[in-house]
């Protein structure tokens, strides 16, 4: 029984080594049918300890697929990067006003509405993704749009 | 007062969405300058484009204003146009 289940891993992992090791016909007719067990049972066998002298990590590299993909988001990451892009905004005067997550854009940073936009866009630029108007004209802290670019990346926590 | 600084005085309707649209074409006149393909033109229209919309911030004449966002527009559908041009 744990022979079997032995055999069936090292089958699907041995497949693909197989096919790209120069087998001969009968190896490569056993191993195009997924329903033949015996033979390739026996082939796997017959290879296993050969497939096992080379390095098995390039069969299982065949296996897997690789995507690119960007790091997953989480809220701090956002956090540090909208208190990032801000701190590059030059109408931002670091040492006149403390800049924190909850301060507001108007009221405690001394921004009009022009500068707003401009930030709104950067944090457009940041992402990578559209904010519309009718959303963006109401984000009026950093902490507003950590939480608006959370919900809209379906970040949670 | 169109673009006021902060929202004390409640704006008539007409002011409000008079508002909106200004920032409306201040917004899609950054995102056109995004497109222009050299880095050194782009800072430069991008200055140029917030010195123009803050110097006119505190125009109260209804005539001036409305002569201001149609230049505004005009100025727009230029840098699309040129863009379109460049692109082709």
């Amino acid at each position: 029984m744990a022979s079997r289940v032995l055999l069936q891993c090292v089958r699907s992992l041995g497949r693909p080594s197989l096919r790209l090791s120069s087998a001969n016909l009968a190896v490569r007719a056993a191993a195009a049918p997924a329903a033949a067990h015996r033979p390739l049972s026996f082939a796997a066998d017959s290879r296993r300890p050969r497939w096992l002298g080379r390095s098995p990590i390039p069969s299982v590299g065949v296996l897997c697929r690789q995507y690119g993909d960007l790091p997953p988001l989480t809220l701090e990451t956002i956090k540090d990067r909208v208190m990032y892009v801000l701190k590059l905004y030059d109408k931002i005067n670091p040492e006149k006003v403390k800049l924190q997550t909850s301060s507001h854009f108007m009221k405690d940073l001394g921004l009009d509405s022009l500068d707003q936009v401009e930030i709104i866009m950067a944090m457009e630029d940041e992402f990578g993704f559209e904010i519309p108007d009718a959303e963006a004209e109401k984000l009026m802290s950093p902490a507003e749009i950590v939480q608006y670019i959370a919900d809209k990346k379906d970040v949670y926590e | 007062m169109t673009i006021s600084r902060l929202p004390t005085a409640a704006l008539s309707l007409k002011q409000f969405l008079q508002r909106q649209r200004i920032l409306g074409i201040y917004r899609n006149m950054l995102k056109t300058i995004r497109q222009v393909p050299s880095e050194g033109d782009r800072k430069y229209l991008r200055d140029w484009a917030r010195d123009e919309f803050k110097r006119n911030k505190s125009a109260t004449n209804p005539d001036a204003i409305r002569m201001m966002v149609s230049q505004a527009n005009n100025h727009l559908e230029e840098l699309q146009k040129s863009l379109a041009l460049a692109r082709s």
